[in-house]
């Protein structure tokens, strides 16, 4: 029924530093997507997750394996696959409608269009009334909601995001990560989440992909989670995952 | 209660000061004191009361006006010519010299520090030339700009784009090379082309310090045609400046002095001011 929509085969990535010295980040990932599955991968820090995700978002190439987007390898970026960075990475010259217009415009959408187009991710995301503010007028959570509106405006098959609210303060996170599930049942896509936060990976995610603690990256474990939403994070189930994830990966110490 | 409050620090501390003096001072001359404005007139007013004393107390000689004497006299040159000229059109012919070069020195400035931080090559041949031109100050010029252009318009106009031009290069060529590269990134996930990349991250995240590098410019252009002026110039504001000099006449350099002094506020107060109209977004320096 369901068809795989990212395939990994054996990805590797070796950085080469000031000319010589090599840096093992990635080591033979294997991983499937489904269509409108929410995969979360979740590792500490300098575990090559973020690595892995721009691999798949085509801004860095892999040394070893391939990437495959509904069958055809992955060679760079492309407007099918929308990236939510870690940094918010707004433009700040523009507002948040010349933000979250950015994508039709840049495909050459008419004015009319893709201005109809950001106004409703605009009111996706809950934004509405500050269209016309500059980034620098808006909070970290407000930053990172335009960040996911623009992804979404291009209109992608598949968004990566790359531990988009590891910025915010643990209220606004938890907030953020309850919008992300709102907006994602109301307009469902692929999704593909890298956290270094168990919670956040327990809350959101169909399937947990766990990543080894060290360079260079290998995949651990996978966690199916059939936990219905919205999630309780003081649900007894949520917590017995929680306790399972912990125990094997030692990650919070 | 908010502790930080630099308001409620300065009435705390006013409140310790006034405890004594509150019997002999009325409220409202602390009150007076603690106001901004009235402490910048004042700071002005001592000022002028200094150079006064200095003036009658003959410190310098005869050639120390009386801050009155210089305010008659910028009067005097507001209307009677100076060789030809009333005060405004000496300051209206420094002024075109300056915004000739000042002109010249953003067009071919700024479109060569762009190539420079965009073009490897271009950096690679620019660079050593500009490295070594650059901290030989412009004034050190003049002699060389009279031989090869007279001590006409075109070697006034030299000076000023030798100093003006460098900040202009300087500032495109680093205002793009500290672009954010995760702002390019960006623009290729959307699927943005490399002309895109330029257009629409490259030049608009570059133009704040494009911007500054104009600011600069001018201040350096203004402070390059006096230097320019001071030699073989029949009007301009340096002109002033050297004919007080050989008439022996200090009420009319330091008139001059003063009017260079207001024109170049005016000059930055205008480009900041044209800054916030064509940046409206908040300037981010790292």
């Amino acid at each position: 029924m369901s068809k795989k929509k990212i395939i990994c085969q054996g990805v590797g990535k070796i950085f080469i530093q000031k000319g010589v010295q090599k840096v093992h980040a990635l080591d033979q990932i294997d991983l499937d997507v489904e269509e409108n599955e929410f995969v979360v991968i979740l590792g500490p820090g300098q575990s090559g997750k973020s690595t892995l995700l721009r691999i798949i978002a085509g801004l860095e190439k892999a040394t070893t394996g391939r990437v495959l987007l509904d069958g055809k390898e992955v060679a760079g970026p492309a407007p099918e696959r929308g990236l939510v960075f870690q940094r918010y990475t707004l433009f700040p010259w523009k507002t948040v409608l010349g933000n979250v217009e950015m994508g039709p415009k840049l495909r050459g959408v008419p004015k009319k269009e893709r201005w109809e187009t950001a106004a409703h991710y605009i009111h996706l995301v809950g934004l509405d009334g500050f269209e016309n503010a500059y980034p620098h007028q808006l909070s970290g959570g407000m930053k990172q909601r335009v960040g996911i509106a623009r992804a979404y405006a291009n209109n992608p098959e598949v968004m990566l995001l790359d531990e988009p609210f590891g910025q915010l303060d643990a209220q606004t996170r938890y907030y953020m990560e309850k919008e992300t599930v709102r907006i994602w049942e109301t307009e469902k896509r692929t999704v593909l989440f890298v956290t270094n936060n168990i919670d956040e990976a327990i809350y959101l995610g169909d399937r947990i992909i766990t990543l080894e603690g060290k360079l260079p990256g290998r995949k651990k474990s996978t966690y199916k989670v059939d936990l219905p939403r919205p999630r309780e994070h003081t649900d007894a189930s949520f917590l017995q995952l929680r306790h399972e994830i912990i125990e094997e990966t030692q990650l919070l110490l | 209660m908010k502790k930080d409050s630099p308001k409620m620090d300065d009435r705390t501390e006013s409140k310790v000061i006034g405890q004594a003096a509150r019997k002999n001072f009325p409220a409202f001359l602390s009150g007076v004191l603690k106001n901004r404005f009235v402490l910048y007139g004042i700071s002005i007013l001592a000022f002028l009361i200094l150079w006064d004393f200095i003036a009658i107390l003959k410190v310098f000689g005869a050639f120390m006006p009386r801050p009155e004497e210089v305010v008659k006299y910028l009067g005097v040159m507001m209307v009677d010519p100076l060789a030809g000229r009333t005060l405004p059109l000496h300051l209206w012919a420094s002024l075109q010299r300056v915004f000739i070069g000042f002109a010249i020195s953003v067009l071919i400035g700024v479109p060569v520090g762009l190539f420079m931080a965009l073009n490897p090559y271009v950096n690679s041949i620019v660079k050593p030339v500009f490295d070594l031109l650059k901290p030989m100050p412009p004034i050190s010029w003049i002699s060389l700009a009279i031989l090869w252009f007279g001590i006409g318009e075109t070697s006034k106009v030299f000076i000023i784009i030798i100093g003006a031009i460098v900040p202009c290069i300087i500032n495109s060529f680093n205002g793009i090379r500290l672009v954010d590269p995760e702002l390019y990134d960006v623009v290729r996930m959307l699927g943005g082309k490399r002309r895109q990349e330029i257009w629409q991250v490259t030049f608009p995240a570059a133009f704040p310090a494009i911007f500054a590098g104009i600011q600069i410019s001018l201040s350096v252009a203004w402070t390059c045609v006096l230097a320019a002026e001071l030699v073989g110039a029949r009007e301009g504001m340096g002109f002033i400046i050297i004919l007080g000099m050989n008439l022996s006449r200090p009420s009319m350099i330091i008139g001059g002095m003063a009017v260079i002094a207001l024109t170049a506020w005016l000059l930055a107060v205008s480009v900041s001011w044209l800054e916030k109209w064509v940046c409206p977004w908040k300037r981010e320096i790292q």
